[in-house]
């Protein structure tokens, strides 16, 4: 009895482990020299240049090109040649004419000319998604040659900075410029930078293998292919990094991104981005109705332990709602610091010596790793000049929702995570604080005409010293009323393999990393 | 028997209407504008206002619904509000990742658990039992996502013996790629004689089936052993050791085939319970399937994907449920369908 069972045992043990054995013998190949591989947080929403207006904008700059690009911080000029190797503007602004590069080929064969670029914009302009709102101002696109495009503009713009942009700006094949939005979402594109797309797995992987035909040549070291791995967790993102299993990620859990230099295998790289926090606050209802207990709130921040806390140190306290190393950003503004005393008086002075009786709600989006840690400090130092804060945490469309249900129903104080379409200052200030009756994203419900007035007037300036100098006094008007605590510019961080080089970080292109002049030692 | 799944299928059709309404009502009932999630967070009010009508999101609750079964009998699930390609698409290239991770996992969970059941039964009360017992606890009491990080740490960052997650090594994925045939790796690779890229697809897949498995290990390895003692206590089985059948006959022939009803309803629901204990394992080790696919539907509340993924969740459970009723009567043929 017992042998004939334990002969079956014995078989079934064996084949058990044969089965369990098999996988044990394979062994991860060491990545090459040529492959990248790039661990992202960043799903595709669309393959669609002119619709695009997300995250994918990663993997876009990479794919097309738009007329000429805002030059990295520390450049000798603002903007740099792409598609077009020169251009001017007639001295009321409202005259816009782009030299084109020859000889430039499109993946598909098709090759750029003037006409090309007219179409590309038109199309954007009318499908009217995404960003195409950032060429509201063309009024008509001129092809006097093959290789010269003149835009007319309905009203005064700085049309360089549009064209700059990481939006709605890239230049299409015209072998597809008059596709459907669904040949590009089926995993189609048609781009002339230097990586095209390979094959796309959603939610998976991405394999982009370079354009051999790309104009500025494959000179020194470049990557044959880039495959980019879709990992949403932070943890795992670092692991691959550790084993070697990729040479970028996104993003590692904030308490490894303190520690990240130690590894003997990866550094972190950080750079300026205009990715900015606030903390919008509901003028239209009480407390926050009353100038002064907002300037209150603005001085009973800790921004310094939030930065700490939040971003793990990467970042630097705002001055002002135009991130540092943008367009409009004023260093000589006004910044309120942490002073606990001030705040107090302003309180007092506002009618509140004693606190405010009731909570003031304050929601974050919950996906949102830095507003979930920097809330509690909020609401401790908030506390301490008397106002009860009570924490919501909500996903982001409901937050968004909640804030544009009326100011009654709205919450107290709203985070918000901002970047701008293009870097030009007029985008964030139009958005955030032109007066709305319906709010889209003036979370605090401000009404201040002269304000609008100001920042329309300044758009409408063609020289960038005069636009420059109206900026800065509508964000002193803003700063004044405290709608908003202006709480951080966060630094752009970049996780690499030590071996992994030539990273640029340009913060006009948010989290892009630019795959071009990226290479292994 | 006809008549028995006809009748299934009838109920079948209630289930789902049921379980639409209400998931349809939730989806519109969250906060959240659906409009946002087609045109992205930066939207201007005028595209919005689009959007809304063109989605139908301006009409009543009631239509709406209608307007949704509508299309849902034409086999439209409509189309995802974040990557905009129809539901459908998305679901079929989603569901082949997370189909091979459940038939990898119920096949450990088996091939362990009923021998295991099978050995724990007969030696009752060792300390093979003991054992046994405690592993089949501990497998349905730990939670499956911190088995998941705890797998990771000890197989991949401490041993190096597996890889943190993903199907393919991105190397063997470009230098030997596998035939797209039936989408699943496994068997595409066998198909295609492709063994490097076999190798390295099981070699992938066998910490997330493990982490899989365990919940139905256990419960697979406990019913087996609860109904193989009664069934050892049973006269027949005294009767087929007292003439001299082998005991491996009695246990895994006489024995196991009149306990195996329950085990394969245990294994049934089991495998259906899978289709939802994916998500967090597919989230863990970056798994491209159905969990995967709904977990980013979610977290946006785009809804067209969420209703989808439900009805084919819902229909799943109960056409598993069907064959798992379907193999008892043949298995057990004192079980007639009534």
């Amino acid at each position: 009895m017992s042998s004939n069972l334990n002969r079956i045992v014995f078989a079934v043990t064996i084949i058990g482990l044969l089965v369990l054995l098999v996988p044990l013998s394979g062994q991860a190949a060491k990545l090459p020299k040529d492959l990248m591989v790039f661990a992202s947080t960043d799903s595709v929403t669309t393959w669609d240049p002119s619709a695009s207006y997300s995250v994918e904008l990663t993997y876009m700059a990479n794919i097309y090109e738009p007329l000429i690009w805002v030059s990295p911080p520390g450049s000798d000029s603002q903007f740099e040649p792409a598609l077009a190797e020169k251009w001017e503007s007639t001295p009321d602004g409202l005259q816009w004419t782009f030299y084109l590069r020859k000889g430039v080929k499109f993946h598909d064969g098709g090759v750029l000319n003037a006409r090309t670029v007219k179409d590309s914009f038109e199309r954007t302009k009318s499908m009217g998604k995404g960003a195409a709102f950032i060429l509201a101002p063309i009024k008509e696109i001129q092809t006097p040659d093959d290789y010269t495009v003149k835009f007319i503009l309905n009203s005064p713009a700085p049309f360089d900075r549009i064209a700059a942009s990481a939006y709605a700006a890239w230049i299409i094949s015209p072998n597809a410029v008059q596709k459907e939005r669904q040949w590009f979402d089926e995993g189609h594109e048609a781009g002339s930078g230097p990586y095209m797309l390979e094959s796309y797995k959603p939610d998976e992987e991405i394999v982009f293998k370079r354009f051999d035909g790309y104009w500025r040549g494959w000179q020194g070291p470049h990557f044959d292919r880039v495959v980019v791995k879709i990992v949403k967790e932070a943890t795992v993102a670092e692991q691959m990094l550790e084993s070697g299993t990729a040479d970028l990620a996104t993003r590692v859990p904030i308490e490894s991104g303190r520690t990240f230099n130690e590894k003997a295998c990866c550094e972190k790289l950080v750079g300026p981005s205009y990715m900015n926090y606030a903390i919008h606050l509901n003028t239209a209802i009480p407390p926050f109705d009353n100038k002064k207990v907002r300037q209150a709130a603005s001085y009973a921040v800790p921004y310094e332990d939030m930065i700490e806390v939040g971003l793990a140190g990467l970042g630097r306290q705002a001055i002002g709602p135009i991130p540092y190393g943008q367009f409009g950003h004023d260093d000589s503004l006004h910044q309120y610091g942490f002073d606990l005393e001030k705040a107090k008086k302003l309180m007092a002075e506002a009618g509140y010596p004693d606190g405010i009786k009731e909570n003031v709600i304050f929601t974050y989006a919950a996906e949102n790793a830095v507003e979930k840690a920097i809330a509690p400090l909020l609401k401790e130092q908030l506390a301490r000049i008397g106002i009860k804060v009570e924490i919501r945490p909500m996903i982001w469309n409901a937050q968004w929702d909640l804030v544009k249900g009326g100011p009654e129903n709205a919450q107290h104080m709203a985070a918000l995570l901002w970047w701008p379409t293009f870097s030009d200052p007029y985008e964030t200030l139009i958005s955030l604080w032109q007066v709305e009756e319906k709010p889209v994203w003036n979370f605090s419900y401000y009404k201040n005409p002269k304000f609008d007035e100001l920042i329309n007037k300044a758009y409408a300036t063609p020289d960038a010293v005069g636009a420059q100098a109206i900026y800065s006094e509508a964000q002193k008007i803003l700063i004044e009323d405290a709608p908003s605590i202006f709480l951080f510019d966060q630094e752009q961080p970049v996780y690499k393999r030590k071996e992994l080089k030539g990273i640029v970080i340009n913060p006009a292109y948010p989290r892009v990393p630019f795959w071009y002049p990226m290479y292994k030692e | 028997m006809l008549r028995f799944i006809l009748k299934r299928f009838f109920w079948l059709f209630f289930v789902l209407l049921g379980l639409c309404a209400i998931t349809f009502v939730l989806s519109r009932v969250v906060p959240g504008d659906p409009a946002a999630v087609y045109l992205g967070p930066r939207a201007k009010a005028e595209q919005l206002a689009e959007v809304r009508v063109k989605l139908g999101l301006d009409k009543p609750l009631h239509v709406q619904f209608l307007y949704y079964l509508e299309d849902l009998l034409r086999g439209d699930f409509g189309e995802s509000l974040r990557t905009h390609r129809p539901v459908m698409v998305g679901i079929w290239e989603h569901l082949p990742a997370s189909l091979e991770l459940m038939f990898s996992a119920m096949l450990m969970a088996t091939l362990i658990g009923i021998p295991l059941g099978v050995i724990s039964a007969k030696k009752e009360n060792t300390l093979t039992d003991h054992f046994s017992r405690f592993f089949a606890v501990a497998s349905t009491s730990l939670p499956s996502f911190w088995l998941a990080m705890l797998f990771q740490i000890l197989f991949f960052k401490w041993l190096g013996l597996f890889p943190i997650g993903g199907r393919m090594d991105t190397v063997v994925s470009l230098v030997n790629p596998i035939e797209k045939i039936t989408g699943f790796y496994v068997l595409d690779a066998l198909l295609s004689g492709n063994w490097t890229a076999l190798k390295n697809v099981l070699h992938h897949l066998f910490l997330p089936a493990v982490t899989l498995a365990s919940y139905s290990t256990g419960v697979i390895t406990r019913m087996t052993r609860s109904t193989m003692l009664e069934v050892l206590r049973e006269d027949y089985i005294t009767t087929a050791r007292s003439i001299g059948v082998g005991e491996g006959e009695i246990l895994f022939v006489q024995g196991l085939r009149n306990a195996l009803a329950p085990t394969l309803t245990a294994a049934g629901l089991g495998f259906a319970y899978m289709l939802i204990g994916t998500v967090f394992i597919e989230l863990i080790f970056f798994w491209p399937g159905i969990g995967t696919y709904v977990t980013n539907a979610i977290l946006l509340n785009d809804y067209p994907v969420i209703m989808g993924v439900t009805l084919l969740m819902a229909t799943f459970y109960v056409v598993v449920n069907l064959i798992v009723d379907i193999l008892i009567a043949l298995v057990d043929p004192r079980i007639r369908f009534e």
